[in-house]
């Protein structure tokens, strides 16, 4: 299996624990196996990153029932208070870049924190993250572009990006 | 002629409002190449979409350089594992009635 560090990487961004990652990886590899006959061949990455994703499943079922969420109206509501606790005074002087964009991310909801790190730092595409994560990639696509913009923002409260400008 | 004309409208470039629609796209290289074309054309003159660009673009380099740090030994756990799988298989496979 080529994709192994491919798929620890991915389950590091969809799992918190390192352990459960782990798990998570093994499971899949079990299921890959398993249904290795009716693989056709082509993007085994997609296919195994989709095979990850229902072994996910699975096993947040095991644990605890899936909380009610859509909402990716969530980002837009945290918006206000994230605006107050992070008023440009509160920014750091001299913050560096690298380190806005991090804090930035890290303050970033889950769903969409997971597509920018899927995508940013993990190196997938659009249509392999759509596989890691269940969505439709138009989904991934206003998740990752409304969270980049968000880090931007961030970045010009702290005076490390240009003022937004354009509408 | 008319093709012409219409193939020069297509072809102009893209304005700040288009911009704005697919630029992170178009840093990711998730768009067509005559939107590409159109939209690299703007950034070559405008000063506000070419700063915008330069921004997103920026952050995309920050996330790259975070990486994932993956642990090596969880790493060659997983690569154990997989080899496990991968043999066991091939021993199922020859016990088996063909
Ligand atoms: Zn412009």
């Amino acid at each position: 299996m080529p994709e192994i560090d491919v798929l620890l990487r991915v389950a590091r961004t969809l799992v918190p624990r390192p352990a459960d990652a782990e798990d998570l990886v093994q499971d899949t590899l079990i299921r890959a196996y398993r249904s290795i006959e009716s693989f056709d061949g082509s993007h085994p990455r997609a296919w195994l990153l989709t095979i990850m994703r229902n072994a996910q499943i699975n096993r947040t079922r095991r644990r605890r029932p899936e909380l009610l969420d859509d909402p990716d109206a969530a980002l837009e509501q945290s918006d206000e208070q994230d605006e107050h606790r992070h008023s440009p005074e509160a920014v750091v002087v001299g913050a560096s870049f690298d380190a806005v964009v991090v804090d930035a991310l890290d303050a970033l909801p889950d769903r969409f924190r997971q597509v920018v790190e899927l995508i940013d730092v993990d190196g997938l595409t659009y249509a392999e993250a759509a596989e890691a994560i269940g969505a439709p990639v138009g989904t991934v696509m206003s998740r990752l572009h409304r969270a980049r913009t968000r880090i931007r923002n961030r970045l010009a409260a702290a005076g490390l990006a240009p003022r937004s400008g354009t509408r | 002629m008319r093709n012409w004309i219409r193939r020069r409208r297509a072809e102009r470039e893209a304005t700040c409002a288009e911009v704005a629609q697919v630029l992170q796209s178009y840093l990711d290289g998730h768009v067509d190449d005559l939107t590409a074309r159109r939209v690299s054309r703007h950034l070559e003159h405008c000063r506000r979409c070419g700063l915008e660009a330069e921004t997103y673009q920026a952050i995309k380099d920050a996330l790259a350089r975070r990486g994932r740090e993956v642990d090596a030994q969880t790493l060659e756990r997983l690569r154990a594992f997989g080899t496990r799988l991968a043999e066991e298989g091939r021993a199922g496979e020859a016990d088996s009635p063909a």
